[in-house]
């Protein structure tokens, strides 16, 4: 009988809890901040027959595309915006700067989490950022945000309790 | 020209002759019709306008956006029209010569191309005629005629020359429609077994066409070209004598689509109409229009009105209705609609291939049905081929195309004449208030 040899790094349970989270809370903010560049734009393409060739009408046809570029972004959809702008208590001087910044910060506390890189002060950076978004939107009424954004919040909390956990990671913190 | 000039008269023989003429010239292709240089520089098709009043400017607004072709000559018998269409066209950089008298256009320019005609449609036959026999190829406005004999000898003169003339129903050209006839209801069948059609086109009550005093027509040029007086000249679509009234004016494009997209002439024809509202014009100003088609899957009805004292009713359009869906067309966009029975196999094939764009599902209305036999609300689709040109320019442009030789008129006069024979049948149905049997036209 042999005994298994021990790893250098060990996968408890706790461990592969926090991972998890970790991997769950990276790809969320990354992706969030990826489609923040994201728009679906429509296009014209000639209309195409069975065999790939153009349809003898010489019809043109109009294609809705999704599209990714810096000129795209947009922190908020249109109709959040707005009733941002209309909130007294959200001065465009404050709005404005965190609307710039809240998609490449996504963008970067996604990465950090992801290659581990200061995991708890991350963990905790995202929290403050889904913190200040629910204050907007309880300032606008957007109970369902808010809720989603608890979900978030309540994710971040239970992973800064278990970042002792922590693995595979670029940096120790 | 003298609106009573008579039309073309040929016989069997030289009929049978010009038309074996003019499927020789166009199985010739290229080398006949060629325009080209020889030096790879395609040499501007030169054109005339015969005809400068509304519908002859919305043509010259479509040209000027056309590629290799050039208006060298502008013929009118309004001074005012012929002036305010120099200056026009002189804005755009053409300098153009300018006649009063068709005939003296022709004596004069020799080395014109085509000719596009847009005069009243009692001319159309007699300056068609006389294009064609001077050797030019012709855009003639629809209708082809106020009188089927008008339009039946510009068929003979068109055989007869070898010259190619194409009628102005501009939809055939319109890339939308053709995708929904060749598309929708062809290759994908998409409405079923078309029970029904309706096409409609309401406009609103609007006063007569005036002048400015200054410029009206001399009485002697007047009576020259037939008319008694300006205000006949101005508002022609309502004397008989000049035009064929709403039927033919607006009518005219929509049952054409009742004939193209149904692939045949209706059997009969049931119609009722009449001069009610307008005191001084001849022409009815309302018109209801019931055609049986005896298609191969079973007889479909076409329901058609045109009213001019309301524009009421959803404006203008021709719809298809079939036992799995309907296709209601409109050269607006906004008014067109494909309408998904509930029970209809599944279109997603036809959205994958772009032919269909699924709308956004309306939220039902709680109420809304208050009889138990409504069926609910239908599916909706749009059509998402887009026109980025003028809606006449997609038919000039397929008319110079094919004078160059490099594709067949989407409307010549032969299936023109065809198609108009059922407007002119619904007319004699108002006219008599008695079913009309459609018999095959002869040409």
């Amino acid at each position: 009988m042999t005994v298994p040899q021990t790893s250098a790094v060990s996968f408890s349970g706790p461990t592969l809890a926090f991972l998890s989270l970790r991997l769950w809370l990276g790809l969320r903010a990354l992706i969030a901040g990826v489609e923040k560049f994201s728009a679906r734009v429509t296009i014209q393409e000639p209309l195409l027959g069975a065999d790939g060739a153009p349809d003898p009408s010489g019809a043109i046809v109009e294609i809705e595309k999704k599209v990714y570029g810096l000129s795209h972004y947009h922190a908020l959809p249109d109709t959040l915006t707005t009733k941002f702008a209309e909130e007294p208590l959200l001065p465009a001087l404050l709005t404005r700067p965190f609307f710039a910044a809240l998609g490449p910060v996504l963008l970067l506390l996604g990465l950090l989490l992801l290659f581990g890189i200061a995991t708890r002060w991350t963990l905790f950076a995202m929290g403050a950022l889904y913190t200040v978004l629910t204050i907007g939107l309880m300032l606008i009424g957007q109970d369902a945000g808010v809720s989603w954004l608890a979900v978030h919040i309540g994710l971040v909390a239970l992973a800064l309790t278990l970042a002792d956990q922590n693995r595979l990671t670029l940096t120790r913190a | 020209m003298n609106p009573s000039a008579p039309a073309s008269g040929l016989s069997r023989r030289r009929f049978l002759s010009g038309s074996a003429s003019a499927a020789l010239a166009l199985a010739a292709g290229p080398p006949l019709f060629s325009i080209g240089t020889g030096t790879g520089v395609e040499k501007p098709l030169r054109l005339a306008v015969i005809g400068f009043g509304a519908q002859g400017r919305v043509l010259v607004e479509a040209l000027l956006k056309v590629p290799d072709v050039r208006i060298v000559a502008l013929c009118d018998i309004w001074d005012y029209a012929r002036v305010y269409g120099e200056r026009l066209l002189k804005s755009n950089g053409l300098e153009v010569a300018s006649y009063r008298d068709i005939e003296e256009l022709l004596a004069k320019e020799k080395d014109l191309d085509a000719a596009i005609v847009a005069t009243p449609d009692v001319f159309h036959a007699p300056v068609t005629n006389a294009c064609l026999r001077a050797g030019l190829h012709v855009y003639c406005e629809k209708m082809m005629s106020n009188s089927v004999e008008g339009a039946r000898s510009m068929v003979r003169t068109m055989r007869e020359t070898g010259r190619l003339l194409q009628i102005g129903h501009q939809r055939r050209s319109n890339p939308r429609y053709l995708v929904a006839r060749d598309r929708l209801l062809g290759e994908a069948r998409l409405t079923g077994r078309i029970t029904a059609a309706q096409a409609q086109w309401n406009r609103a009550v609007s006063a007569d066409l005036g002048w400015p005093k200054k410029a009206a027509i001399p009485a002697d040029v007047l009576a020259h070209y037939g008319y008694p007086d300006m205000h006949t000249f101005r508002n022609w679509r309502w004397f008989k004598k000049f035009g064929g009234g709403p039927l033919s004016d607006l009518g005219a494009h929509q049952i054409d689509i009742f004939n193209w997209f149904l692939g045949r002439l209706p059997a009969t024809v049931v119609a009722s109409g009449g001069s009610d509202y307008y005191k001084n014009h001849e022409w009815f100003d309302n018109a209801m229009v019931i055609y049986e088609f005896p298609l191969a899957e079973g007889t479909a009805r076409a329901f058609y009105q045109v009213q001019t004292t309301t524009s009421s009713g959803g404006g203008y359009f021709e719809q298809f209705m079939g036992a799995e869906g309907t296709l209601r067309m409109s050269e607006n966009p906004s008014l067109t609609t494909i309408y998904r029975e509930a029970h209809a196999p599944s279109w997603e094939e036809w959205v994958q291939k772009n032919y269909l764009r699924a709308n956004a599902a309306p939220a039902p209305e709680p109420g809304a049905k208050v009889d138990a036999r409504e069926t609910a609300a239908l599916a909706t689709y749009r059509l998402p081929v887009v026109t980025n040109k003028a809606i006449h320019q997609y038919h000039l442009e397929n008319f110079f195309q094919a004078i160059r030789g490099r594709t067949k008129l989407n409307c010549p006069a032969d299936e023109a004449f065809h198609s108009e024979y059922a407007i002119f049948k619904a007319i004699e149905a108002v006219e008599t208030r008695q079913l009309v049997t459609i018999d095959e036209p002869v040409v």
